[in-house]
């Protein structure tokens, strides 16, 4: 099996931008479902269903919003390209941007139930201790919630290895600059390119499956 | 003991249809709330550590208001400094035993004082999940304990271990009690500990104190009936010993002028010992010169006789000792029992239980 250098290319930018996104979207993933499990406020079902609205909407959906956002004509592409020349779309800035909106929703369930699984009893304890609340969260929290934050990280990091529909709406096809293995895979099978496909479609299965099997060791005891 | 500090409870909070509201000063340096599950024991603490906001009322530490309503001030737990020992210990299962003993501890202090008192040292790289029960209760004692608190809250600290366990737990909780010079605030359904350990205990019953006083005071109280009920013995007693005989296998109490005979333990002459006896465990006789192997014949009179269900409970004073008798209906018509007859209390010296000492 020889893989050529377009896919490499494609598997390393895929790779990337899923890390990217990943490292741009934990903080405040972080913070978010620290936010629904730990707080209540006015509108935390509304911010619980906005944040969850990428897993139910097809990505087609969620990539044509980012356009109308991003877009040379959009809201905040528009203003951008009108007074700086910056073009956000059909870039790999887009890419990042798909795949952190689709991932974020897995993210924040993973931190979510990790979080849940920590008994307030013991963040009280440690308060009686004399720690502050941020205190708390860094050393009680945040390590025993460890196994569902990583199991989040790595589904999301896992999504956003796949993702095909919000890319293509918002950053295109283009070969060597935003075309992830997924949109290679359609290329290729478009062009009737049997080798590349079977290439392409082992690897993202190797990477899914072990990305999964990660999972469930570290969130099964 | 007085600790030099008052405490000043006065604070409602409400949970669903369950409503707490004490009204209480606090000046021994341990003081006991006593009450069943469901009464409020644990909100109590946990308004008093700040885990909990009070509904209205004020909460004073010494000079220092800690919560009150009318301002606005609550200070949170972390600024209370109260050292809380937890029923179910809740150490942080990711720390070993040193580590959790370090987590509230100042910078540039050591531990060894409070390692040493409850003996834990052979401990301190284990794991919480590593421990007994009784070892876990020690190490969340020494947690408390090490970051140095102005106060030691402790919620039922003994609830979750065996009548073994506890009687090995008690003596370091006399340690604590003996090497810190810190007001305690004891919480518990069992009344033994309170008479081990307290200094002034409270009832509390369905959210509100209902008595309060020394505790083997607050034992034979008529205010303190709940007691009964919880221990489900009718009569509790605390009587000095007279006599303490290991050769012959008995303890004599004094009750009055009379004598209460108990199986052998071993306790200084004078010493309050409280004692258990079930209302259904005393035979009532007409006459004292009985050919039976009880070893207590008691004199006293019938102070009164209700019908409770298939029993007629008797209410008996045996000088100034009231004792509740419960026999049958038939019995009592045998007898003929009337208020104000001269009547005789059999009670087996087995029959008898020691509540503790």
């Amino acid at each position: 099996m020889r893989i050529t250098p377009a896919e490499i290319t494609a598997l390393i930018l895929s790779i990337k931008t899923a890390l990217l996104s990943l490292i741009v979207m934990f903080p405040p993933g972080l913070f978010v479902g620290w936010l629904l499990v730990k707080r209540s406020f006015p509108g935390k079902a509304f911010l619980n269903t906005l944040v969850m609205l990428p897993l139910v909407l097809p990505p087609v959906v969620s990539g044509y919003l980012l356009l109308v956002l991003l877009g040379r004509h959009g809201l905040l592409g528009g203003f951008l390209f009108d007074v700086f020349g910056i073009e956000l779309v059909f870039s790999e800035f887009a890419v990042v941007v798909a795949l952190s909106v689709i991932s974020f929703p897995l993210l924040v369930r993973g931190i979510m139930g990790g979080i849940q699984s920590v008994p307030s009893e013991l963040e009280n304890a440690a308060r009686t201790l004399g720690a502050s609340p941020v205190k708390v969260f860094w050393t009680i929290t945040f390590p025993l919630a460890l196994r569902g934050i990583i199991g989040g990280t790595i589904l999301g990091f896992s999504k956003s290895l796949g993702e095909f529909g919000a890319t293509i709406m918002v950053a295109g096809n283009i070969p060597g600059k935003t075309q992830t293995i997924a949109l290679a895979i359609f290329n290729a099978v478009q062009l009737a390119e049997d080798a590349t496909v079977y290439r392409l479609v082992f690897i993202s299965t190797v990477v899914a499956f072990v990305a999964l099997w990660l999972t469930e060791r570290l969130t099964l005891r | 003991m007085e600790n030099g500090i008052r405490i000043h409870l006065n604070f409602r909070k409400r949970l669903g249809d369950f409503i707490l509201d004490v009204d209480c000063e606090l000046e021994k340096k341990v003081s006991a709330f006593l009450g069943a599950s469901g009464s409020g024991k644990s909100t109590l603490l946990n308004c008093i550590s700040g885990t909990v906001s009070p509904d209205a009322g004020e909460i004073v530490f010494g000079d220092e208001m800690l919560y009150s309503s009318a301002t606005g001030i609550n200070l949170p737990p972390e600024k209370r400094r109260f050292g809380y020992v937890f029923q179910e210990g809740y150490l942080f299962p990711h720390l070993t035993v040193a580590q959790n003993i370090r987590y509230g501890q100042p910078k540039s202090r050591n531990s060894t004082t409070v390692i040493d008192i409850l003996e834990i040292s052979g401990l301190l790289q284990r794991y919480p999940k590593q421990l007994s029960g009784g070892q876990r209760q020690r190490v969340a004692i020494a947690r408390a304990l090490a970051m140095e608190p102005r106060m030691l809250l402790m919620d039922e600290p003994l609830a979750s271990l065996d009548s073994t366990l506890k009687a090995r737990i008690i003596p370091y909780l006399h340690h604590v009690k003996d090497a810190f010079d810190i007001p305690i605030l004891y919480v518990t359904h069992a009344f033994s500990e309170i008479l081990a350990l307290a200094d002034e205990a409270f009832l509390l019953s369905d959210g509100k104190l209902t008595a309060n006083g020394e505790p083997h005071h607050l034992l034979t109280a008529p205010s303190a009936m709940p007691i009964a009920q919880l221990t489900g013995v009718e009569n509790i007693l605390s009587l000095p010993v007279m006599l303490s005989d290991k050769a012959r296998g008995v303890t004599s109490l004094e009750i009055g002028s009379q004598q209460l005979v108990i199986p052998y333990t071993d306790a200084d002459i004078d010493t309050l010992l409280p004692v258990a006896i079930r209302a259904e465990d005393i035979i009532i006789s007409l006459a004292p010169d009985l050919p039976i192997s009880a070893r207590n014949i008691l004199q006293g009179t019938i102070q009164k006789l209700d019908v409770v269900g298939e029993r007629t409970l008797v209410s008996i004073h045996v000088e100034a000792h009231p004792l509740l008798v419960k026999i049958t209906h038939e019995a009592r018509a045998h007898l003929n029992l009337q208020v104000g007859s001269a009547v005789y209390c059999v009670i087996k010296a087995n029959a008898i239980n020691l509540l503790w000492r």
